[in-house]
C-alpha cells in the first residue's frame, strides 16, 4: 500500500504539536521511520495517519483512495502503542483476537477460525502457550509482542508504530528491533516508525524522515542522509545521537 | 511503645463510644421487648409504607445516578471543553450544601409557586410533596458518589487501551462495552453502594419536601423521628434497627470489595 500524505495542517490541541502544509510519501512495502526530537510533529503525524486526530486541511490518498474522512476503524490500519495499550481484563488471545471479534457480522471470522488466527500469530511472535496469561503477568517485551500480534491480527494495510521500543532496556530493544524488522518484512506491510532515537531509525527503517517544528527536513535512506546532511538541523541531529 | 498503644486505646475507646455503643443500643432497645413485639412495630402499616417508600426511592435513585455519574466522569475525563472545571464543581456541590437548604431549594424552584412548578401547575403536575419531590432530592444529595468514584480511575487509566479499540476497528459503544467498562467496574459498583446508602439515609433534605403524609410519603428516616416524637420507642428503634441493617448490608458489599479488589477499580 502506498500512502500519500498531502499538505496535511493540525494546530496545537493541547496535547501535540503542530503540523505544517506536511506532505510525505510512504512507499509500498517500506519500512518508513520518522525521527525528530519531541514537539516536532511526529507523533502528531502518526495520529493523523491513524484517523485518531483529524487534521484541519490537507488530504491522505492510501493507493489512490481519498482516506481522510474515513474514521480509525474503518482505515484498518494496526498501531503499537508507546503504552502498548493492551487490555488489562484479557487475556493474551482475547486481546489478539479483540480486532476479529469487532468485525460487522459479515465479515467476522468465527470462533474457531478467531482462535486458529491468534494460535498462528502467537506461533510468529514465538509466544505460544501465553494465550492464558495475562498483560500484568508479562515481561514488558512480551507485552510489546503481543501488542504486535493484535495489530498484525487485522490484517492491516498499514502498520503504525509509536515509540515501540521505549519503555525497554536497551538489549531487548535491541533483540525486538531486529523481531519486528523480520515480522514486517514477512508480512510484507508497509509500515510508519515513530522514534526520536536516532540509531535506531537508522538501524531499522528503508527510509529516514527527518521531522523539525511540524515539517519534514530531509527524507532519505540512512546511507544518504549520513552522506549529504540537507541542513545544518540534520547534520546536528545525526552527530548527537 | 507508650505511645503506640495510647494512640490505639485513643482510636478504639473513641470508635466504641462514638459509633459502636450507639448502634448496639438501637438494637438492644429494638429487641428488648422480645422479637414478636419488633415484628410487630416494623409491621405496622405506616412503617412498612415507609420501608417500601425508601427502597422504591433508592430503586429509582441509584440507576439514574449510575447513567448519569458515568456520563460525567466521562466527558470530563476525556474531553477537554469550557466549563469543565465548573462542571466537576457544580457536580460536588452537593456535598457542601447542607441537606436541609437544599430541600428548601427545591421548595422555592420546584413549589406550587416556584418559577417550574408553578408553571406545571395548570397541567396537573405536582412535584413536591409526593415521591416526585423526594426522588428529585435524593437524586441532589446522591449526584457527587459515581462521579467522584469513577472519575480518578478513568482520568488514569484506559484512554490508550480506547484509542487502540478504535484502531482495531471497534464502535464508540463496542469501546465503551467492552474495554472502558471493565476497568471501571468495581469503581462504579463502589459509588453506586454509597450513593445508595445515601438515598436510603437522606432525612435534611427530604423532611422539606415530603410533605410527611403519614403511611404515604414518609420515608424510613422520617418515620423513625415521627414514632420517637409519638413517644413510640419501641417502634422508633424497631424501625432504626431495619434502616441500620440496610446501611449494613451496603457496608458489608462495600466491605468485600475492598477487600477482593485492593485497589478499588483495578481490574487485575
Amino acid at each position: 500500500m502506498t500512502l500519500q500524505i498531502e499538505r496535511v495542517s493540525k494546530s496545537f490541541d493541547g496535547t501535540s504539536a503542530v503540523l505544517e502544509d506536511t506532505s510525505l510519501t510512504v512507499r509500498d512495502g517500506e519500512f518508513l521511520a520518522l525521527l525528530g526530537p519531541s514537539g516536532s510533529g511526529k507523533t502528531t503525524l502518526l495520529n493523523v495517519v491513524s484517523g485518531l486526530t483529524r487534521p484541519e486541511s490537507g488530504r491522505l490518498v492510501l493507493d489512490g483512495e481519498d482516506i481522510t474522512d474515513l474514521s480509525a476503524g474503518r482505515r484498518r490500519f494496526g498501531m503499537v502503542f508507546q503504552s502498548y495499550a493492551l487490555f488489562r481484563h484479557m487475556n493474551v488471545a482475547d486481546n489478539i483476537a479483540f480486532g476479529l471479534r469487532v468485525m460487522d457480522r459479515s465479515e467476522r471470522p468465527s470462533k474457531a477460525e478467531r482462535r486458529e488466527r491468534v494460535e498462528e500469530l502467537l506461533a510468529m511472535i514465538d509466544m505460544v502457550g501465553f494465550g492464558e496469561r495475562y498483560p500484568a503477568q508479562l515481561s514488558g517485551g512480551q507485552r510489546q509482542r503481543v501488542a504486535m500480534a493484535r495489530a498484525l491480527a487485522i490484517r492491516p494495510r498499514l502498520l503504525l508504530l509509536d515509540e515501540p521500543f521505549s519503555a525497554l532496556d536497551a538489549k531487548v530493544r535491541r533483540e525486538l528491533r531486529d523481531s519486528v524488522r523480520d515480522l514486517q518484512q514477512r508480512v510484507g506491510v508497509t509500515t510508519i516508525l515513530v522514534t526520536h532515537d536516532q540509531a535506531e531509525a537508522f538501524g531499522i527503517a528503508d527510509r529516514v524522515a527527518i521531522m523539525r517544528e511540524g515539517s519534514i527536513e530531509q527524507i532519505g535512506t540512512p546511507d544518504e542522509l549520513r552522506a549529504h546532511p540537507a541542513s545544518p538541523f540534520v547534520e546536528s541531529f545525526l552527530n548527537a545521537a | 511503645m507508650k505511645a503506640k498503644h495510647l494512640l490505639i486505646a485513643l482510636a478504639v475507646l473513641f470508635a466504641l463510644v462514638v459509633i459502636v455503643l450507639p448502634v448496639a443500643v438501637i438494637f438492644q432497645r429494638a429487641f428488648a421487648e422480645g422479637f414478636a413485639v419488633w415484628l410487630a412495630a416494623v409491621s405496622e402499616p405506616e412503617t412498612r409504607s415507609a420501608i417500601v417508600l425508601t427502597v422504591v426511592t433508592a430503586l429509582i435513585v441509584v440507576p439514574v445516578n449510575i447513567v448519569f455519574g458515568l456520563c460525567a466522569a466521562w466527558a470530563i475525563a476525556r474531553f477537554k471543553f469550557p466549563g469543565r472545571r465548573a462542571l466537576l464543581v457544580v457536580i460536588e456541590l452537593p456535598f457542601a450544601i447542607s441537606p436541609i437548604v437544599a430541600g428548601l431549594c427545591f421548595l422555592l424552584v420546584y413549589g406550587a409557586y416556584g418559577p417550574v412548578g408553578g408553571a406545571l401547575q395548570p397541567y396537573g403536575i405536582q412535584l413536591m410533596f409526593n415521591l416526585a419531590g423526594i426522588v428529585l432530592v435524593s437524586l441532589f444529595v446522591t449526584c457527587p458518589f459515581v462521579v467522584r468514584e469513577v472519575l480518578p480511575v478513568l482520568s488514569v487509566s484506559g484512554e490508550d487501551e480506547e484509542r487502540a479499540a478504535l484502531t482495531l476497528g471497534a464502535s464508540g459503544w463496542q469501546m465503551f462495552r467492552l474495554v472502558t467498562v471493565p476497568n471501571i467496574t468495581w469503581a462504579l459498583v463502589y459509588g453506586a453502594i454509597l450513593a445508595t446508602a445515601r438515598a436510603i439515609g437522606e432525612f435534611g433534605a427530604v423532611s422539606v419536601v415530603s410533605g410527611a403524609i403519614r403511611g404515604q410519603t414518609m420515608t424510613l428516616p422520617l418515620q423513625i423521628e415521627l414514632l420517637y416524637n409519638d413517644y413510640n420507642t419501641t417502634g422508633a428503634f424497631a424501625a432504626a434497627t431495619v434502616l441500620a441493617l440496610l446501611a449494613l448490608v451496603t457496608l458489608v458489599l462495600r466491605g468485600l470489595i475492598a477487600l477482593t479488589h485492593p485497589v478499588r477499580g483495578a481490574a487485575q
